[in-house]
């Protein structure tokens, strides 16, 4: 029982320090999409948060309340879809 | 990803370089005395315009390959950035084609309106943290306009 219990408390410490997005790259994702949003000529301000939702696929907070679907279409094409 | 980056100012990159005296200042060093080569535009444009002090300060114009290795390399332009630019770079080709080929309801001066926006929003991304890159996309800011305002040249940039 210990040991199961050992095990199962390692497995969570190592997974913890997966899950945790290295805070440098967060931020740069955060500034790319502030980027994209206003390169799209949509009100943001600034991201604040950002959730993976697929791959290449995000939905991005922004610091004025307006939230954002930014994705990579099949075409190659960077979409920013304004979400309610 | 760097392949998809790559494309990402074919714009930008083509004209740079194209045609337009190559200024290479680093990437053919032994091909010719450096500093004639270099400065050989610079002493043309002062001999029409005296007053050649803007100039010096500016980066020379690169060439297509140099340009678009910084381009890629940049770490000021993240990944969707590049791609998002990519996609408006496309864009505004594809109205030069139209205009070219008399479907567009754009003028030459929208066009240029267009261009001027996309350099802008390219020296944004740049200025502050890749001085060096902004500067030369500066420099080759009319060479590339020039590219793109004549039909004969703009045929040549995508085969």
């Amino acid at each position: 029982m210990n040991a199961l219990t050992l095990a199962l408390a390692q497995s969570l410490v190592v997974a913890a320090s997966f899950a945790a997005p290295p805070f440098a790259d967060d931020e740069a994702l955060k500034k790319d999409l502030t980027a994209v949003i206003a390169l799209h000529g949509l009100p943001c301000g600034q991201v604040v948060d950002v959730m993976e939702q697929a791959e290449s696929d995000y939905a991005a907070s922004c610091k004025d309340g307006n939230t954002y679907r930014v994705y990579l279409n099949p075409a190659g094409r960077v979409v920013v879809e304004k979400r309610k | 990803m760097h392949a998809a980056c790559a494309g990402v100012l074919l714009l930008l990159v083509t004209a740079g370089c194209a045609r337009v005296n190559p200024d290479t200042p680093e990437a053919e060093p032994a091909a010719a005395p450096p500093s004639r080569a270099r400065t050989a535009a610079p002493q043309a444009a002062s001999k029409a315009a005296p007053p050649a002090a803007k100039t010096t300060a500016a980066a020379p114009a690169l060439d297509l390959k140099t340009l678009e290795e910084q381009l890629k390399d940049t770490k000021a332009i993240g990944f969707f950035t590049k791609i998002t630019l990519r996609n408006q770079v496309d864009d505004l080709l594809e109205q030069f084609r139209e205009y070219y080929q008399g479907k567009a309801k754009l003028t030459m001066k929208d066009l240029r309106r267009s261009y001027d926006l996309l350099m802008m929003k390219v020296l944004s991304l740049l200025q502050d943290e890749d001085q060096k890159l902004a500067s030369a996309i500066v420099s080759s800011r009319e060479a590339i306009w020039g590219l793109l305002a004549d039909p004969k040249t703009f045929a040549t940039l995508r085969g």
